[in-house]
């Protein structure tokens, strides 16, 4: 009988055991992915030092104004970060978001006004001004936020809910304040709940004009935006007419505001002018390709108004901005198969730093897999093989100059947006670039891509280096670039229910 | 056990049908809405409301694909282990592995369409290990379900 007992007794516990072999990982994954109702973006993840020296403090240091981390060194608040409030405002804005009806292409979806209208006001100032925006939340529900895409203000102007400021609620107001240094074309947005605040239209353009006169041809900010399924031209449907004379040069800003890379081509030979805001050096006429302009980024265009008729730009086979007096071709024109290459278009200039001198060298290896993130199973996008909230904190210190590897073996494109910093492309999958320096924000990494980047840590603070397809961001495609010695008082979750993404 | 695995195993077959059916319906939706003008790009296919006979189709076979099927599969795993057939585990295993390569098919072919071909031939292979599954469970015979009842396995010395 024992001997028969001895036998049963593993007969009855194998099922049982290779269920919890099953089920325990799938318990453990489940519960290390939930995040508490309010968490700090210092308490998530590890960080990464790059290879580069680490502090001798604790980074989870919490501030208050000027706490002591657990260590007893002293972290200071991102708080401190802003524009010197002594200055008086050159340009004042005042931005007014509610949660509305918008009508597109003869119909209403629910969306989001600034001001009344989506896209908001178009925001313009001159190099050099200081820019105050007060932004008004009359009735966005979940709360609101204005981030300065591309424009590398001090972090406490950043816009980003629970990690630069609290969502602000309805009836409430929050002041931006910055200095328009940067030329060139920007936008802002929501950066709470931002997925569904940018595809509902929480967003507008802002272009920083240079000191002196302006080109004489028109100066024309076009701002893609998809609503609901409709693809739409500064909010309107098919075509932009833009009044121009034979031989005139007009300047097109466009826009992604869209989570997905935007086809452009012309039938007119054009120029790419800018990426990004930054302009390109000694940009050469583009007649047989068209651009590819990833979601979050910026193109400048120059287009000379043919002799007759018009040139057309197509923005997306939907939406084009026709640009002249003669009657336009209204055809769309066939889209060339060749996108232009941006690694070697231009001539080279210098950086005005060295990325040889780089002292850290990050990874951000994007990948995918089955797992749960914040408690939900599903496929999610990994950094560096992490799943959400487990990503890498890259630390840095003010000065340094950092090179990091974005690498995509996800399958999907991601176009990769790192808040505060403007970077420069070194190479792509091996290949140096060997064109203008090509300075984004927001940059295009397709399938089984890879990219180098360089740029100088010198905006201290804390700032999101993030997908900018929303979706991907929501769904945990986020991590930080923070500066040593610096901590926010803000909170993911909380009273404010700040949720950035 | 026996009958819930069973179950579980016809279910995955069923979903497989579903996940035809539906995509096969979004795809011919798809075409019919393009005949008449209407177009498709990145940001439209990521918008919440581009509206066509057929596009829940995607919708459905992306849920049931990356989530719904999994999850029935490891249960369908789960319950071979006290289902107490021969050839249960082995079956449930096969139907496993086939949908982990489906999955990460299905999600590589965005980026290398030529995997779609041997995503949709896999179906065809899912389909037919989560049948053989069920036909298992169904031609050991019914002994009863509770252990208690069932005769050992092991002789008794």
């Amino acid at each position: 009988m024992t001997s028969s007992r001895g036998r049963r007794v593993p007969r009855v516990w194998v099922p049982v055991l290779a269920t919890l072999v099953i089920v325990v990982p799938l318990t453990w994954m489940w519960q290390s992915s939930r995040v508490p109702s309010a968490y700090s973006v210092m308490d998530m993840g590890y960080p990464d030092y790059g290879g580069g020296p680490q502090p001798s403090t604790s980074l989870a240091g919490h501030a208050g104004h000027g706490t002591l981390s657990h260590t007893g060194h002293t972290m200071a608040p991102i708080t401190d970060l802003v524009t010197d409030p002594n200055r008086p405002a050159d340009v004042r804005v005042d931005l007014t978001a509610a949660s509305a009806g918008v009508h597109v292409g003869g119909r209403e979806i629910a969306g989001f006004t600034l001001n009344g209208s989506t896209p908001g006001p178009t925001i313009s100032a001159v190099q050099g001004q200081l820019v105050e925006v007060r932004l008004t939340n009359a009735s966005v529900s979940d709360g609101v936020t204005l981030h300065w895409h591309g424009l590398d203000v001090p972090n406490a102007e950043d816009g980003v809910a629970g990690v630069t400021q609290d969502a602000v609620p309805v009836g409430a107001e929050f002041i931006y304040r910055f200095v328009a240094d940067q030329v060139g074309t920007y936008w802002y947005h929501s950066h709470q709940i931002s997925d569904p605040h940018v595809r509902g239209g929480l967003l507008g353009a802002l272009v920083v004009h240079p000191r002196g006169e302006r080109p004489s041809g028109p100066d024309v900010v076009a701002v893609a935006h998809t609503y609901g399924s409709t693809r739409t031209v500064n909010g309107r449907t098919g075509e932009l007419r833009v009044a121009a004379r034979p031989g005139e040069t007009a300047r097109l800003r466009v826009i992604n505001t869209d989570n997905q890379p935007m086809p452009i081509w012309s039938d007119s030979a054009y120029r790419l002018v800018a990426i990004d805001g930054t302009d390109v050096h000694q940009p050469t006429m583009i007649e047989s390709q068209r651009l590819l302009l990833t979601a979050g980024g910026r193109y400048d265009l120059e287009v000379a108004v043919p002799a007759s008729g018009a040139a057309r730009v197509q923005l997306s086979r939907a939406t084009a901005v026709v640009v002249g007096s003669g009657r336009p071709s209204a055809s769309v024109p066939p889209q060339p198969s060749s996108v232009l290459d941006l690694l070697s278009y231009g001539t080279p200039a210098a950086l005005g730093f060295e990325p040889a001198r780089a002292v850290r060298h990050f990874d951000y290896r994007i990948g995918r897999r089955p797992g749960f993130v914040k408690g939900r199973p599903g496929m999610f996008w990994t950094v560096n093989g992490h799943l959400y909230p487990h990503v890498p904190m890259y630390v840095v210190r003010k000065g340094e100059v950092v090179i990091m590897d974005i690498e995509n073996r996800s399958g999907v494109v991601h176009p990769m947006h790192l808040h505060g910093h403007h970077v420069v492309v070194l190479s792509r999958n091996g290949v140096a670039a060997t064109g203008s320096p090509w300075w984004v924000d927001s940059l295009n990494v397709d399938v089984d891509e890879s990219y180098e980047i360089a740029f100088e840590a010198n905006n201290p603070g804390i700032w999101m280096d993030h997908c900018h397809n929303l979706e991907h961001a929501a769904d945990g495609m986020i991590a930080h670039l923070m500066y040593e010695g610096w901590d926010t008082p803000y909170r993911i979750g909380g009273p404010s229910r700040n949720q950035p993404e | 056990m026996r009958m819930v695995y069973k179950v579980l195993a016809y279910v995955v077959a069923g979903l497989v049908m579903v996940q035809a059916a539906a995509i096969a319906f979004a795809q011919f939706g798809l075409m019919a809405w393009i005949e008449q003008g209407g177009t498709l790009d990145a940001a439209a296919m990521q918008s919440d409301d581009v509206s066509f006979t057929g596009v829940a189709g995607y919708m459905i076979h992306g849920m049931f694909g990356e989530m719904v099927i999994p999850i029935v599969v490891l249960l369908l795993l789960i319950s071979s282990f006290f289902a107490r057939t021969t050839g249960a585990v082995k079956w449930a295993l096969i139907v496993v592995v086939t949908t982990a390569v489906q999955v990460t098919l299905g999600l590589l072919a965005d980026g290398a369409p030529a995997l779609g071909i041997l995503h949709g031939a896999g179906a065809l292979v899912l389909f037919g290990s989560a049948i053989m599954a069920g036909m298992r469970a169904k031609a050991t015979g019914a002994p009863a379900e509770d252990a208690s009842t069932e005769p050992a396995a092991v002789p008794v010395s």
